[in-house]
This record gives structure tokens, C-alpha cells and sequence, in this order.
């Protein structure tokens, strides 16, 4: 086999070592912001030259320290980021910015104030539902948290950095469809495994850099010959947080490539873009609450409607999958999630359903977010791939 | 006239089985051994048995088709199926009307859906070994009782008892509380049955329960789950003669499928070295 | 030889059984209503909807109190069951898969109530009115609802800001406005569902009886300071329904069925009568949402001397007189009662000068160590019950801090319960007796670490 192409094997070291390069640029002086999941406007921290940094959990490593804070009834994922945290993995950061994403997500940012305690703090209480009235409520929040955000940074955020942001931001998003562009083709240019290291990486360096990174990555992936191979099932992986390559590997080393993904750190946060409105912070709302689409928010195809129809209601809410299936030719899909996660927990039966209605095969995975806990699935995902082969 | 032979393992958690089949599927031999610790290595060691009692070499099987639990660390099988599509194909070979097959093996319970002998969904049981074989020998061991007695124990029980915790660890409890009030063992037993039996069904009904169903496994060699399993499903439950063997012999079957399938198509069959090594399990 | 039979472990209070009554009464109304044809909504405690849609002529009942209901008459496993089979993981909350597994069942009937159901049932919906406050589950299991039921669901939503952010200079009245906007999108919504328009005059903001039951629910839990405690949680449990049904009953019979059992403690506590027919060796707070399946086994520990003299879920809130006169909307008026700043609540809660102390520590910390430490201290308590919950994450993730923290701050030690609201099988009562009677040396121990410190208990 030949050595990975230089853009993959750059992100494949970042990956190992992924506070590396924010570490340098704090030695030279930048700020480094924690956060957590993907609500928190990233934008509005390089607009402010804060480096933004996504705070992730290591399934690879046992949660020893955040049972004494939080039972483990709740999401291993979320367990994992205080447990690094209270190892003081993430002592280097400036600050934190957390959302009201879930309910453990919340209660994790009174617990972190407590006992991991980051110079600042910030959290931003993302509202639930479409409604309009939402949409004016999370536009209302972010001024608040741009006055946080400055006074931290101990500078203005001028319209035009703003605007600079959300453009690269975009860009950012722009060249990922490009990436996933490459996973349209039979075998993909580019597996399944080697999509969350990059996605994972870009989320841990500045916005320009994985820019570049991600030039680099789709240029080398284009030409490459040691690709993966053709396999008899496609995959769309739908579910919760992946910030581990060991589940995509467990079901790339069967026989099944996974072409397309639902999950966050993937195509959901990057599948569309911020618009830039005459009032940029109108455009940054929208983007957060109504464009993401992600379980936490309670969506529904037309609020007002007093003439509920289901499967109306499921198309609305997930035809978009349709859509990957279809354009990325997937025969199956697979939804994951940790165990303990609500949100995603509570779509499993309609997810189900609308898969069902239009005749795609589908299989539910909870794990409990250890590699270990991955080898039991292994027989259901093969069984699942030798009904749909 | 020349013979072909397939032959299908299953490596489960607790117990290896082992068929040897001719092309009219005619079983040859059958070995079942406890996948003990030292076992887990020896599927070679099995399989040397079955071929010795089937008067066969090794260079004598076409296809060897490995699935169960250690599938794929089978040195010399020629390909690996996961023991849901060989328990399916397995079962519907005795039983052509099955829809539902339930398997309780020594670590984990799956229910099947089958239609025309196809595997169409599956639901397995979590990692805890509540509700499976691996329950009931705890629980007899800590009675210092044979697991294999206590389906005839449980029949003559008139009471059962309600055992209402999922896990393995806090049922030994309860067992221990009932009987140190001086309530009947058979029907404590009964109340055990009764509780793999429920958790089973509350697993099996996202199914759909329809007749005919096939219980396999070992614990389908115990008549007071199987009881317990008609009352909890409300239908009757059939069980091949020899529970343990369906992963195998579906293995086999599959195998032969997959020869005629690759002959049919003027495709040359891929088969592993034909050596007998140990099996690295933990590799 | 004879021997005199010995008095129950626990000393019920009378006046709580006319309370209880109530909660199937409102059942029963629920279940004739659909009958008369009027709507039904299935409505989450507590989440502001109740006096409006009972002003709209709607009849509201209570899924999540249905559940515990069931699971309290042992009657829920077989929904769970359901819930199972119909493919919803099984650490979702029990109140919603106990719900999800009713629902299933129903749709089974033919939209028939099924005939097993416990104190009557619940009617088929025409509504779902869900809630962004408290939990996820509270929005995300009724849209799960939809599979079953073609009733619109709407949710309320609600600010839940972190402590810092609630102090931000605007922020309250940008959360005052936006619960306004919420509640008239809401009544909009209605409006076109039922096809009428909102009956403003019927509208009853001040909540009717709710403050007057509101005051006595107060009143006895101060009362409740008293050593031996009068009144075991398990009382306060089982009227507790009876006064959080807004507008469901008639608020008068459930006023003066608080101002008996006011009577009923203040006359314990002249007396120096326990709520346990034992000598109250300890007396803890009960810390998260009760075993509904498993109530008897707080009788267990009442043998041991354990009396759970107060509780942290669904209590009172401390009645102060609002001044809204300045107010001219109903619903900016009912928002305003309802929706109080952190400064306000604290004050109210804890007083001026501890509310201060307390302010300034989130303005420090973003957290404060006093915040949720009033209730053990100001009742005495030895220990705290938390109760764990397997599909709760709402009421069980904060409780290891909460245990950290009282043990810091007060040196209260607490016992840590695992289990469920709903599902009996998480919870393994002869284990959980066992840690009680280890836990009686530990909070014996703390006694002494609290009389060394010079604190008062």
C-alpha cells in the first residue's frame, strides 16, 4: 500500500495530536476558545482573532474522574469532555462557550464553572423550537454574547471582520461539499474514516488553516490510487456526535464504505451556509437555529398547521435524507447513537418510519461511546449488510 | 460417485458446534464441545473430531463456512456469515413456515424475522448477560444446582414467583431473598423462566409476533423457558431436535449456496488453506 | 402469647386522602369531556399552557402525572413493554415510553381507552402541548407522539439561561418579551384550531386559587421545620397532584383541602406528632423525582427511624405580593407573575442579604456553592436521599455535584439511590437497604464533623 497523501497524513497527525497547533499560536500570543458542540458561532470568534476550538471527549479513554460529578446515566460523550476537562486536557484554553443544547450539555456547563473552571465563560441559551418568536429570541442572544466576546478580546467586532468570518466560514463549508462531492463516486475517492479525521481536525485550527487543509485533502484525494475499494453496500450514517474514527472503522473494515453522513462531526454543520444579510447577526441566527438541523431542535413542517399529518411531517423533517441517499447512491443507512442521548433517541422510531415509507433499510446502533463496547455491533451491522446485499 | 461435503462452525461465546453435510444435505457429523477457556483456540481440534466421524479429510470439504461469536479467527474457514443469516437459514431448513426465530445462546438473545426462509430483521440483546443462557448458570451455580435440571424443577412449580430486576447480579438476590422465605423452589425457578421469557418477548415484539415461531440455543434445551416463552408470546413454540446445531448447519447451507452460486456463474471458488490451525481468538 | 400489632411506620396524614381523591376526580372529568366532545389537550405540568386552554373551553390532563400514576398501581410495566416493541430506546424517560406504550395501546383499540388503565384513563387527544422548559423529553416526546395521533402538537417555550447570562443588563426583559410573543403565537394557534377567538375576560391570569394554594403548600412546609418533622414526603407526594392540576379542578375544594392539612401538621407540630409512628433518629431531604413504583420502600426506612422531612421537587414558591399594576396586558401581567429575574427569585427564596451574597458569587464563578443548600440546612437534615434516575437526565445529572456541595458546604452527607421514576427493574431495594444501614454510620459521623464546626444541627 502506498504511504496516505500529504494533505490526509498532515490531518491524520493533527488528529493524534490535535492541541498542537492551537498551543503554538497561544505562545504567539492568540486566544484559544473552547466549545462545545456546534452552536456557539464560531464565526464570531475568528471575527473577534480568537481561534475557535471544539471541545471533543476520548473514547479511548476510561472516564475516571466525572462519575464523581455525573451519574452515568447520562451521555458518555458529554462525560468524556468533563472527565479531559477535570484531567485539565482542556487547562489551556482562555475560555469556554457552551449552549443550551441538551439537557446534560447544560447541566455540564454549571458542572465545568464548578470543578474545571476556564478563565471566561459564556453560554448562550439557544431556543428549541422555529418558532418566530425563536428566531428573534437567539437574535437577541447574540449581542450579548458579541459584548462578551469583545470584552474578552479586548477589541470590537467590527461589521467588516464579521462579515471577513462568515465569509471564510463559508468558504469553509463550501470547500467540505466539495470533499463530500469526491464520496459520490463508486468506490469513493475518499472513506468514511478518513472524512471524520479531517472534519474532526478543521474544527480543532484556525478557520484559514483547514481552508488549506482541506485544498490540499481534495486535490491529493482526487488523484489518489490508494483509495478505498469497491464494496457491496453504500452507507448514510445518520445520529449522534462521531468524534471517534473506531465506529466508521469497525463498519468500513465489512464490507461497506460510508458515503454519506448525518452527524455533527460531518456533513450537519456544513451542509449549508451563513447568508449574509444586510444585518449580519440576522443571517448567524437564522443559521443556528432554523438552517442546523440537528434533534435538539424541535422542528415541525408548519407550526401553525392544525392538520397534523405524520408522514408529511417526517418528510418535511427528513427528506434531506433522501436526498443524500439518493445523490451518494446509498443502499442503507445506519443510526447511531450514545447511549443516554435523548434528543437523537427520540427521532429513532420516526427516523425509522420515514426510512421505511420510502423504502431505504435502516438499522439502530446505541453504544456506549468505548472502543471496546464497538465488537457486539460488529454482528449487527454485517447482519444488516448481508440482508441489504 | 464423488461426494462434496460442506461443512458449517459455529464458534459461539459458550459452545462450539460443528456439521458436516454432503451435497444432499445429509448431516455426516455433528460435534458440539464447550468453547471453554482452552477451547476457544481448538476449533481445530473440533473440527479434526467431526471429519474423523464423518471418515473425511479436510481436503475432503468443498467450503467451509464459519460464523458465531469468533467467526472470524476460523484459520481455515473459506468465508465468514454472521450466525443471524446462518441461524435464519438454519431454522428455515427444518421449519419452511418459521417468521420468527428466537436463539438464547450463552451470551446474547436475537430474534429473527424471517420470510421464505429469508432473514429480513433482527433485534439482538445488549451486551449484559441478563436473559441468557450465561443468567441461568449463575443462578443454578449459586443453588448448586445442574442448569440442565432446572426445566424439570420448574414444571412442578404452581406458583411462580414475579423476579422483577434486568440484571443478572440483582435477580441472584431476589432468588436468594425468596428462598430464605421458605418459597418453593420450583417456583422460584419458575419466576427465573418467567423473566428471561418476558425480557425475550418485550425484544422480540418490535417484530412482530407470528406463527411459526422456532426457538434454538441452548436454552431452548430447557422446557420450562420454552413453556414460559408460549405464555409470554401467547402462541406455540417449536424446537428442532437438536437446538444448538441451527448456526451450523445454516453455515453449511449457506456454503453450498454459495458454491453453486459462484459455479453457476462460471466463477472459481476462493477457498482459505486447508490447514488445521488453532484459531487465535485473541488476536 | 399475644402481642399488640404494631402501628404502621408511618403516620399518614388524613387530610391528604380527600387530596388524593381529587386526582382521580379530574381524571374522570377528563374522560367525560372527550365523551361531551369537547377538545382534550395532553399538557405538560406546569408549562403556562393550563389556564389558557382552560379558558378556551379545552380540558387538559397530564401525561407525565398519568405516568407515575400508573406506575405508583403497578400498572405501568406493560406500557414499557409497549413502548419497547414499538422501537423507542429503553433510557428514554419512563414517564414518556409508560405514555408512548398507553398511546400504542390505544391506537390497538381503536382510540379506545384501554380497559386497564389505571383511575380511568386518559382521553384521546386533540392536542399535544408540549414544553421547552425543564427536560428535552418534554418536547421531544410528544412530536414522538405523532405516529400515533394525528393531533397538532405545539410546544411552549421557554428561556433557560445559565445563571450569568440570566444577569446580563436587557436580558430579563428580552426573556419577558419573548415569553410574551411565545403565548400569544400560542393563542394564535388556538384560536385557529378551535376555531374561536380567545375569551380574554375568561382568562383568570392570577391563577385563581393556584396562589391561595400555592400560600398553604407554603405555610405547611414551614410548619415542616419542626423537629419531629409532621409530615413524611409521601404525604406531600400524594396531594401534590391535587394542587399542580391548574385549573383542572375546582380550585376552591383543593384550597380547602390544603387549609385542613395545614390544620391537620400545625396540630402535629403543637403536639410534637412525627410523620413516622417511630422515633425520628434521622431526618433527611429527598433530593430528585420519587420511586413511583416503589413508595413502600420509604416505609422500610420510617422502621429505621428515617423520616424524609422535605423534599426538593415541586415545591411552593415563597408567596410575595407582586405589584402589576403597571401592567395593562393579561398576558404581560401573567408572564411578569410567573417569569421572575434571578435577582427577584433569589431575594425571594433566600432573602436580601444571602440573595446578594449569592449574586456575587455568579458574577465570580458563574456558579454559586449556597444556590440549592437552603433546604438541607434550613429543615436540619442528616442526610439526602439522591435518587439516580436511569431515563431521567434532567433530575440526575446535576445530583453528584449536588452531593459534592453539600458535603462541602454544609457537611450533609448523601445516600445515592439508583433507579427510575417508572421502570421497577433498575431499582434493587434489598441493595439499596443494605447502603441505608451503612449510610446511618456515615451520617452519624457528619453529626459529630457539624457539632465540631459549632453548626447549629
Amino acid at each position: 500500500m502506498t504511504e496516505p497523501s500529504k494533505g490526509l497524513l498532515r490531518a491524520q497527525e493533527i488528529y493524534q495530536d490535535r492541541s498542537h497547533r492551537v498551543l503554538e499560536l497561544q505562545k504567539q500570543g492568540k486566544k484559544i476558545m473552547g466549545y462545545l458542540c456546534i452552536y456557539p458561532v464560531p464565526e464570531m470568534m475568528t471575527a473577534l482573532d480568537i481561534v475557535p476550538y471544539r471541545i471533543f471527549g476520548d473514547m479511548r479513554e476510561p472516564i475516571t474522574k466525572a462519575d464523581a460529578y455525573m451519574p452515568t446515566v447520562n451521555c458518555a460523550f458529554l462525560r468524556s469532555c468533563l472527565d479531559l476537562g477535570l484531567k485539565e486536557r482542556y487547562s489551556f484554553l482562555d475560555g469556554i462557550v457552551t449552549s443550551h443544547i441538551c439537557d446534560v450539555g447544560s447541566s455540564l456547563s454549571g458542572i465545568w464553572n464548578y470543578a474545571v473552571k476556564t478563565p471566561f465563560f459564556h453560554h448562550i441559551d439557544t431556543p428549541h423550537t422555529l418558532h418566530d418568536t425563536s428566531l428573534v429570541q437567539e437574535r437577541g442572544l447574540l449581542p450579548e454574547y458579541q459584548k462578551a466576546l469583545e470584552g474578552f478580546a479586548g477589541q470590537e467586532m467590527t461589521t467588516g471582520k464579521l462579515k471577513e468570518a462568515i465569509r471564510v466560514h463559508n468558504e469553509q463549508r463550501a470547500l467540505v461539499r466539495e470533499l463530500y462531492e469526491l464520496k459520490k463516486q463508486d468506490p469513493p475517492l475518499i472513506s468514511g474514516v478518513e472524512t471524520i479525521r479531517v472534519i474532526k481536525v478543521i474544527e480543532s485550527i484556525p478557520v484559514d488553516e483547514g481552508n488549506e487543509l482541506l485544498r490540499e485533502v481534495i486535490n491529493e484525494v482526487k488523484e489518489r490510487s490508494d483509495g478505498p475499494q469497491i464494496k457491496s453496500a453504500r452507507l448514510l450514517v445518520w445520529g449522534s456526535i462521531l468524534d471517534d474514527t473506531a465506529l466508521p472503522e469497525m463498519i468500513e473494515g465489512l464490507d461497506a464504505n460510508i458515503v454519506m453522513d448525518d452527524t455533527c462531526v460531518g456533513s450537519r454543520p456544513y451542509f449549508s451556509d451563513v447568508e449574509i444579510t444586510s444585518d449580519l447577526m440576522d443571517g448567524l441566527a437564522q443559521h443556528y437555529l432554523i438552517d442546523v438541523k440537528c434533534p435538539r431542535t424541535f422542528r415541525v413542517r408548519d407550526y401553525y398547521d392544525v392538520h397534523k399529518d405524520y408522514m408529511k411531517d417526517l418528510e418535511f423533517r427528513f427528506s434531506y435524507l433522501t436526498d443524500y441517499a439518493r445523490d451518494w447512491k446509498a443502499n442503507g443507512v445506519i443510526m447511531e447513537s450514545v447511549r443516554y442521548c435523548d434528543t437523537h433517541g427520540y427521532e429513532v422510531a420516526g427516523v425509522r418510519d420515514y426510512l421505511d415509507s420510502v423504502g431505504i433499510p435502516s438499522i439502530y446502533l446505541e453504544h456506549d461511546y468505548t472502543e471496546g463496547a464497538l465488537a457486539p455491533l460488529r454482528t449487527r451491522v454485517q447482519g444488516f449488510l448481508e440482508i441489504i446485499s | 460417485m464423488v461426494r462434496i461435503h460442506f461443512a458449517g462452525i459455529d464458534l459461539g461465546s459458550t459452545m462450539t458446534k460443528i456439521v458436516i453435510m454432503d451435497d444432499d444435505e445429509q448431516i455426516e457429523s455433528s460435534v458440539i464441545y464447550h468453547t471453554g477457556a482452552e477451547h476457544r483456540r481448538l476449533a481445530n481440534k473440533v473440527m479434526e473430531e467431526a471429519l474423523s466421524k464423518a471418515s473425511l479429510s479436510i481436503d475432503d470439504i468443498a467450503f467451509v463456512m464459519a460464523t458465531g461469536y469468533g467467526r472470524i479467527n476460523v484459520p481455515f474457514a473459506d468465508r465468514q456469515i454472521t450466525e443471524l443469516s446462518c441461524h435464519a437459514r438454519g431454522v428455515a431448513s427444518f421449519f419452511p413456515n418459521v417468521r420468527l426465530a428466537i436463539d438464547i445462546g450463552g451470551q446474547d438473545a436475537k430474534g429473527l424475522k424471517i420470510r421464505d426462509g429469508k432473514l429480513l430483521d433482527f433485534v439482538m440483546s445488549d451486551k449484559c448477560a441478563a436473559g441468557t443462557g450465561r443468567f441461568l448458570e449463575v443462578i443454578s451455580a449459586s443453588l448448586g444446582l445442574k442448569v440442565e435440571d432446572l426445566g424439570d424443577i420448574s414444571l412442578r412449580s404452581t406458583k411462580k414467583v414475579s423476579v422483577s430486576s434486568t440484571c443478572t447480579v440483582f435477580a441472584q438476590q431476589e432468588v436468594i431473598n425468596y428462598l430464605s422465605d421458605d418459597v418453593p423452589l420450583e417456583d422460584v425457578i419458575a419466576g427465573l423462566h418467567d423473566a428471561i421469557a418476558g425480557r425475550t418477548a418485550r425484544m422480540v415484539n418490535r417484530l412482530k409476533v407470528e406463527p411459526d415461531v422456532v426457538f434454538t440455543g441452548g436454552v431452548a434445551k430447557n422446557v420450562g423457558v420454552v413453556k414460559a416463552l408460549e405464555e409470554n408470546l401467547r402462541c406455540p413454540v417449536l424446537v428442532p431436535e437438536e437446538p444448538l446445531l441451527s448456526g451450523a448447519i445454516g453455515a453449511a447451507l449457506l456454503g453450498k449456496e454459495h458454491v453453486l452460486k459462484a459455479l453457476a456463474r462460471g466463477e472459481t471458488i476462493q477457498t482459505a488453506k486447508r490447514r488445521l490451525e488453532e484459531a487465535t481468538f485473541f488476536k | 402469647m399475644t402481642t399488640e400489632a404494631k402501628p404502621r411506620a408511618l403516620n399518614r396524614l388524613k387530610s391528604m386522602y380527600a387530596l388524593r381523591a381529587e386526582v382521580d376526580k379530574m381524571y374522570e372529568s377528563g374522560v367525560e369531556a372527550s365523551e361531551e366532545g369537547k377538545p382534550v389537550a395532553w399538557v405538560m405540568l406546569e408549562g403556562w399552557a393550563n389556564p389558557i386552554l382552560n379558558a378556551m373551553g379545552v380540558k387538559t390532563v397530564y401525561p407525565e402525572n398519568y405516568s407515575s400514576l400508573c406506575a405508583a398501581q403497578g400498572m405501568a410495566m406493560p406500557f414499557l413493554e409497549r413502548a419497547e416493541a414499538e422501537g423507542y430506546p429503553t433510557h428514554l424517560c419512563g414517564y414518556a415510553r409508560t405514555c408512548v406504550g398507553y398511546s400504542s395501546r390505544m391506537i390497538e383499540l381503536g382510540g379506545e381507552i384501554p380497559p386497564e388503565a389505571p383511575s380511568g384513563g386518559m382521553p384521546k387527544p386533540t392536542v399535544l402541548v408540549a414544553s421547552g422548559a425543564v427536560c428535552d423529553a418534554r418536547f421531544k416526546w410528544f412530536q414522538s407522539l405523532g405516529r400515533f395521533f394525528d393531533a397538532p402538537v405545539w410546544t411552549i417555550e421557554q428561556p433557560s439561561p445559565g445563571l450569568r447570562e440570566r444577569l446580563i443588563e436587557g436580558a430579563y426583559e428580552r426573556n419577558v418579551n419573548f415569553m410574551i410573543s411565545e403565548l400569544k403565537a400560542f393563542i394564535a394557534f388556538l384560536e385557529k384550531l378551535l376555531g374561536k377567538k380567545m375569551d380574554w375576560d375568561a382568562l383568570e391570569f392570577t391563577g385563581g386559587g393556584t396562589q391561595e394554594i400555592n400560600r398553604w403548600r407554603w405555610e405547611i412546609n414551614e410548619l415542616r421545620k419542626a423537629r419531629p418533622g409532621p409530615m413524611h414526603s409521601r404525604d406531600f407526594w400524594s396531594a401534590v397532584t391535587a394542587a399542580l392540576f391548574r385549573g383542572a379542578a375546582d380550585p376552591e375544594v383543593i384550597t380547602k383541602g390544603f387549609e385542613r392539612m395545614y390544620d391537620e401538621v400545625k396540630e402535629r407540630v403543637d403536639n410534637g406528632v412525627a410523620g413516622i409512628n417511630r422515633e425520628e433518629k434521622y431526618r433527611l431531604l429527598f433530593e430528585g423525582l420519587p420511586p413511583w413504583h416503589s413508595l413502600g420502600f420509604l416505609d422500610q426506612l420510617a422502621e429505621r427511624g428515617w423520616n424524609f422531612v422535605i423534599e426538593s421537587v415541586y415545591s411552593p414558591y415563597r408567596p410575595v405580593h407582586i405589584d402589576l399594576s403597571q401592567y395593562s396586558e393579561p398576558i404581560e401581567r401573567y408572564v411578569r407573575r410567573n417569569y421572575r429575574s434571578l435577582e427577584e427569585s433569589l431575594e425571594e427564596e433566600y432573602g436580601t442579604e444571602e440573595a446578594g451574597l449569592i449574586i456575587d458569587e455568579i458574577l465570580c464563578d458563574g456558579t454559586s456553592r449556597r444556590m440549592g443548600m437552603r433546604r438541607a440546612r434550613d429543615y436540619q437534615v442528616d442526610g439526602v436521599v439522591l435518587h439516580v434516575l436511569l431515563t431521567c437526565r434532567a433530575m440526575s445529572s446535576g445530583l453528584n455535584l449536588q452531593q459534592q456541595r453539600l458535603l462541602d458546604v454544609l457537611k450533609v452527607p448523601s445516600l445515592v439511590i439508583e433507579g427510575d421514576i417508572i421502570d421497577i427493574g433498575a431499582f434493587n431495594p434489598a441493595e439499596t437497604l443494605r447502603n441505608a444501614e451503612t449510610f446511618e454510620e456515615t451520617m452519624e459521623h457528619y453529626r459529630k464533623v457539624r457539632k465540631e464546626l459549632g453548626m447549629p444541627w
